[in-house]
């Protein structure tokens, strides 16, 4: 069902709360005394908690489209939003005692600008959920703008800093093109359908297949380009480097599930169903996409380039639920994004940690980190076995998801199409464990040792306990994900296989 | 301000909840309890049916599956909002076999339950049914993960502590073990049901893939397990030498060995893999930081190796798992396909076979062989895929090259035993050649390098390609003769190579060099421990008398009816074996003294600990050169079903010991 | 007297495909970043005469024009936001030639 503007305020109540949210920091920012980090923190942290409780209260599990069908509230939308406040939350829990998001000069009062930083990534939250929500092509391109913008500012956040600007400066440059590309795709896609909105697209009668084609193309243009594959990844590397550590996090793990949210619903709600060659392209760019990140991270030395180069590879294999394209697909693609969540955030947690410590970003600077600091080395161990897809950890699990659901729709293709996935996991531990080697086999050059702020040990310990423990709780969270594609596959909720 | 993460993780739980919401206008079946235990003399146990939802509860049908002991008295019926129904089911002993285990399926209209696959009107609820249910293998399994946190928990500054917990933990398998030997009752075999497995336990795990907990023992394991026990204990002991980070070493080292009891236990392909890759990670760390001069290259090299071999046997996992048959899990309820290994051995390996089967263009069977095959044979190691063993030996430290030798390499025999041979039965005896001729250029090429070989470590290391060889062609061969050789030379090799990467280590440690040339004349300086060397490595090359030569000459004699000429040239490798070991052993401990070392006393002769790790071992080496049968008697059985199928017909007699 | 040319659908999309070309062009091949920033415009405002043309040519087809709004918007936003950190660039570098600017990559 459809709603209009009024009755949809209700479902729409979360983005509200963290609308008022945003505002409310920026202006007790202005107003009241001087800026402090901990109390736009305590603000921010409490309008996720209300806009969680407002999620949870009003999602029953039916599909509504809301504000004329512009943007959806259904069980997929829940699933995200849940996601991206957790992304947002851990974010900015540790943004609270990170020196990266800080922005003073010696003299200055350093807490001046922690109110933009907590509103901003709000609003990049707002932006993700919108993306997920997205049933027209207007709200696509305006969610995806908007989480792009934001991502510019957010990436060069330290000013100051020379690094972060240039990060920004190639992000605005490739962005603007993968957008504009985008909305030509775009523009194409509503001349053929006549309507903007997703489902008239889906019903398209006997198009021409080249336009077609063309504009799904160029629309996987700016899709592609927000979940870093090939070819459109080149901005990736580069900004993760020089963007400050916090929002290297945030943007490895919030935007990326959001343009997998967008690119589910767009290929499975969007592609007129007699279009049999996308699955072929998606497959082939999904095998670009994993190699190229695989081979790339090799011969990376600064620890944030060889993780996003990972970012990368990890993308290809999400595209492999999406080629696979039954309901198992989807949910591997769900779940896997909730263990990467973990695991990604949980690696870029040490990071930060350890830069925050006086340490630097090259693997040289992390020999002997085993020593120096037992727990942060600890949980990037976890958290790398688990990126790699070892056994008992949450990341194997992904995997394992995604592979079955390849190989259970058969096909030469899709056999060697997981034959590649699997052999790129294999080739993944070679840097994974350069780190390791690095961190645990290596004698340290300075062997004084590290404490790590306790705040960032609380939020570390979180995301290596589940990336350990996930498993405990595997099949509620696969039924979780099983419900939130019921609009699609009605009958991907039962326990017990139907595959 | 610390406390916010938790406060967030707490909120969110609630999640979780929101997707089981009752709903009233729906049946709902509550079945109480899902697992029944029934007494080992038999007897009657009872379930409850309940339904708690709004409207009535229909009941098509009550019955059983899989468990011809069990039987059940109780009509279906309907069900009111509210009313309960209790079911009786009794469990009748059968004189066959003293495990039972079946499923009740209660078949009803609730939704929440799964359909069959070809039934999408039946939502099945299932109680899993069980008598004696043995837990001996989860504790054999368990135990040393359990030892490993123990071990973390030791307080920092009593490192002499953490050695005695590791040993003491390390004993408990040994001692489950020697009880596992006395309790194993070499008469069971497929006929008595359970096919052929003792100390079963069996429950659903997770039922969204139709995963299964199984651990289940048959004569194809029990020697595996035993000799993991032992195996480990030794070097508990042989690792009181560490010195820096132990409470690391011995935490790693435990759960190295719940990993690898795991593997010999497991018979759920997607548990048996679990293990298969928790193995890798504290060999990793282990080799890389208690290892060599070139430790860190040498364990990426073991991990990339091994992982790239488990990453192939993956794919081929859900291949399997994908083109099973329909069938049901423990507790009754339905699968559509299931990765139980005797399942898939037993009801699904014709289905495997079918040549209207294809995988990437290729028999299906055939190259799900060849993929299984290169992840176990980079495991063995197979030439070509041994470039990794001598590295990792080399540089490895002593304890964890007596693991290394001693178990990891016969799991890559055991997982072509359980799972090539078992689950592809066709297409292991298309292999057979093959597998032949590579185990022939194994014993053949591992002699020669070993030969060449200045460092004695890696002698030993390249002598442990050779023998694996043997366990190949034996393997290879189809006949009982061959079957038990090749089990008997896994046991043996075991047992003896880890005596001699003791003694290496205990040279090493005295002189800190393990170059063949710079010694000589050791025996006078060091007489009990060149009794040892001298035995081990007599035991090595195939003296008769010990045990290694029962393993070869039961080998020679199962392959020769069946590959003459890879008989003739695998049985001259005993001539290279004996050469390379004979000169390995007079150059070190015989001759004269070796002027290097003016100081004699940095040369002290074996003492108590070291006394102890080689002593079991020499006693079971010993005892089974004389008399094997009692290790031929628990294997044969298991060895005879299964090459019964493999090759479609069994041996002649009990234990043929001349085909 | 000459017949008056009829401009149909397909000048529009025609003339949209060149500014695009255009666009893409100047992207690619300028240098200075604020010359890039143009041709990212060029882009967008290629398409907003697809979405304007569309709306005008296929029938029942309305949403076009607005998106077209929303296009310009957008547009000007991203603008601010780029030319800012040009802004931010040039101080650093003194100079927004895309060429110096690219320390980052190894």
């Amino acid at each position: 069902m459809t709603l209009d503007n009024i009755a949809s305020m209700k479902y729409f109540a979360p983005e509200l709360i963290l609308s008022i949210g945003i505002l409310a920091i920026l202006t007790v920012d202005l107003i009241v005394g001087k800026p402090d980090r901990k109390r736009s923190s305590l603000l921010a942290m409490s309008t996720l908690v209300l806009a969680l409780l407002a999620t949870l209260v009003t999602s029953d599990g039916v599909s509504r489209g809301l504000f004329g069908g512009l943007i959806a509230r259904d069980p997929f939308t829940d699933f995200f939003k849940l996601l991206f406040i957790a992304t947002t939350a851990f974010v900015g829990v540790a943004a609270l005692r990170s020196r990266d998001t800080i922005e003073y000069q010696p003299g200055e009062y350093q807490d001046k600008e922690s109110g933009e930083f907590y509103a901003l990534t709000l609003t990049a939250a707002i932006g993700m959920m919108l993306m997920a929500a997205a049933t027209d092509l207007l709200m696509a391109f305006l969610s995806l703008e908007l989480v792009s913008i934001l991502s510019y500012i957010l990436a060069g956040f330290k000013r100051r800093d020379r690094k972060s600007s240039e990060a920004s400066l190639k992000y605005v440059i490739y962005g603007g093109v993968a957008s504009g590309v985008m909305l030509y795709g775009m523009s194409l896609l509503y001349g053929l359908a006549g309507s903007t909105s997703l489902s008239a697209i889906h019903a398209i009668k006997d198009p021409p297949l080249l336009t077609l084609i063309a504009a799904i193309t160029l629309c996987f243009a700016g899709f592609g380009y927000k979940i870093a594959s090939v070819p459109f990844h080149m901005w990736c590397p580069d900004v993760y480097e020089g963007a400050p550590t916090p929002v290297t996090a945030f943007l490895s793990v919030g935007p990326k599930a959001a343009g997998f949210a967008l690119l589910i619903r767009f290929f499975h709600g969007a592609i007129p169903a007699d279009v049999r060659s996308v699955p072929l392209i998606l497959g082939l760019i999904a095998a670009a996409t994993m190699t190229l990140g695989n081979l790339a991270a090799i011969n990376q030395t600064n620890i944030k380039r060889l993780l996003a180069y990972s970012s990368i590879a990890h993308a290809g294999y999400i595209l492999l639920g999406l080629v696979a394209g039954n309901d198992d697909g989807q949910r591997a693609i769900l779940l896997y994004l909730v263990t990467y969540l973990f695991m990604n955030l949980g690696a870029f947690l040490v990071v930060m940690a350890m830069s925050d410590a006086g340490l630097g970003e090259e693997l040289s600077e992390y020999r002997g980190l085993g020593k120096r600091a037992a727990f942060p080395a600890l949980v990037m161990a976890i958290c790398l076995f688990s990126l790699t897809g070892l056994p008992p950890f949450a990341g194997f699990f992904g995997k394992f998801y995604l592979f079955a659901a390849l190989l259970s729709r058969g096909g030469t293709f899709n056999t060697a199409l997981a034959l590649i996935g699997i052999l790129n996991s294999a080739v993944s531990l070679y840097y994974y464990a350069r780190i390791l080697r690095a961190m645990y086999f290596e004698k340290p050059t300075n062997e004084a040792p590290i404490l790590e702020a306790s705040l960032h040990r609380w939020n570390m310990g979180i995301m290596a306990a589940v990336t350990m423990g996930l498993w405990l709780a595997w099949t509620p969270l696969v039924d979780f994900a099983g419900a939130s594609i019921v609009q699609w596959y009605p009958h991907a909720t039962q326990v017990a296989s139907l595959h | 301000m610390n406390r916010l993460p938790i406060l967030f993780v707490l909120a969110a739980i609630p999640l979780w909840g929101a997707t089981a919401a009752a709903d009233p206008a729906k049946p709902h079946l509550v079945v109480t309890p899902t697992t029944l235990d029934f007494p080992i003399e038999g007897g009657p146990a009872q379930v409850v049916l309940e339904n708690r939802g709004g409207i009535p509860l229909n009941i098509h049908a009550i019955r059983l599956v899989e468990g011809t002991d069990f039987s059940v008295a109780t009509q279906a019926r309907a069900l009111a909002p509210g009313e309960k129904l209790p079911v009786t089911i009794t469990y009748n002993k059968s004189k066959l076999r003293n495990q039972a285990f079946g499923g009740l399926q209660i078949l009803t209209n609730d939704e929440s339950y799964p359909v069959a696959p070809h039934q999408p009107n039946d939502h099945i609820a299932g109680v899993a049914l069980r008598a004696n249910s043995s837990c001996l293998l989860s504790l054999m399994v368990f135990i040393p993960l359990l030892g490993m946190l123990l071990v973390l928990l030791v307080p920092k500054g009593r490192e002499d502590l953490v050695k005695w917990v590791a040993l003491s933990i390390a004993a408990v398998p040994t001692v489950l073990a020697v009880y596992l030997y006395a309790k194993f009752d070499p008469n069971v075999s497929m006929q008595s049901g359970n096919y052929g497995l003792q100390f079963i336990q069996h429950s659903v795990w997770i039922p969204s893939f139709n995963v299964e907990f199984y651990f289940g023992v048959d004569g194809l394991s029990v020697s595996m397990l035993i000799l993991t026990a032992l195996v480990s204990l030794v070097a508990v002991g042989a690792s009181w030498g560490i010195t820096k980070q132990v409470r690391g070493y011995f935490a790693m080292f435990l759960l190295l060995e719940a990993g690898m009891m795991g593997v010999f236990c497991a018979l759920d392909f997607f548990l048996f893999y679990i293990f298969w890759e928790v193995m890798l990670l504290p060999m990793y760390f282990l080799i890389g930081i208690w290892g060599g001069p070139r430790k860190e290259y040498a364990a990426i090299k073991f991990f990339l190796y091994t992982l790239a071999g488990s990453v192939l046997m993956l794919l081929v996992l859900i291949a399997l798992y994908y083109n099973s048959a329909e069938t049901t899990l423990v507790s009754g309820q339905p699968a559509a396909h299931t990765f139980d290994l005797m399942k898939l051995s037993y009801l699904n390996s014709r289905l495997f076979a079918s040549p209207s089967l294809t995988l990437l263009g290729f028999d299906f069977a055939k190259i799900c062989w060849i993929g299984l095959f290169i992840g176990f044979a980079i495991k063995i190691p197979m030439f070509p895929f041994h470039t990794w063993l001598p590295d990792a030996h080399v540089e490895a430290p002593t304890a964890i090259s007596v693991i290394l030798a001693g178990v990891l390499l016969k799991m890559g025999t055991y997982g072509i035993l359980r799972i090539n041979f078992g689950i592809l039965p066709e297409a292991t005896q298309w292999a057979g050649t093959a597998m032949a001729v590579f185990g022939t250029i194994n014993i053949l090429y591992g002699a020669f390098c070993a030969f060449a070989q200045k460092d004695l470590k890696k002698l030993v290391a390249y002598s442990s390609v050779s023998h694996m060889g043997y366990c190949l062609v034996g393997m290879a061969a189809f006949t009982q003769t061959g079957f038990n050789g090749a089990m008997m030379q896994m046991f043996n090799h075991g047992t003896i190579t880890s005596m001699l990467f003791i003694l290496v280590g205990v040279l090493y440690d005295r002189a800190h060099t393990r170059e063949i040339d710079k010694f000589g004349g050791m025996a006078t300086q060091m007489p009990k421990y060149a009794a040892f060397f001298g035995f081990a490595f007599m035991a090595s090359l195939g003296l008769p008398g010990l045990s290694g030569f029962i393993g070869e000459a039961l080998v020679f004699l199962g392959a020769f009816p069946v590959y003459r000429i890879i008989t003739i040239l695998a049985a001259t490798g005993v001539i290279f074996t004996a050469a390379y070991h004979l000169w390995a052993l007079q150059r070190i401990q015989l001759g004269k003294w070796n002027e290097i070392w003016t100081d004699k006393s940095i040369f002290p002769d074996l003492t108590l600990r070291e006394t102890l790790t080689l002593v079991p071992m020499a006693a079971i080496v010993l005892l089974l050169g004389f008399y094997p049968m009692p290790m031929l008697t628990l294997i044969n059985n298991g060895m005879n079903d299964l090459l019964q199928h493999v090759t479609g017909h069994a041996a002649a007699g009990a234990l043929a010991l001349v085909p | 007297m000459t017949a008056v040319l009829s401009v149909g659908l397909n000048h529009f999309l025609v003339l949209s495909a060149l500014l695009f070309a255009i666009g893409l062009l100047t992207v690619a091949t300028r240098r200075n970043a604020v010359a890039i920033l143009m041709g990212v415009e060029l882009i967008l405002n290629a398409a907003a005469l697809n979405f304007v043309a569309f709306s005008n040519y296929v029938e029942g087809a309305v949403g076009g024009q607005v998106f077209a709004v929303f296009i310009i918007v957008m547009a000007a936003a991203e603008a601010a936001i780029a030319l800012a950190i040009v802004l931010a660039i040039f101080r650093h570098f003194r100079t927004i030639d895309s060429n110096e600017t690219a320390t980052l990559n190894n």
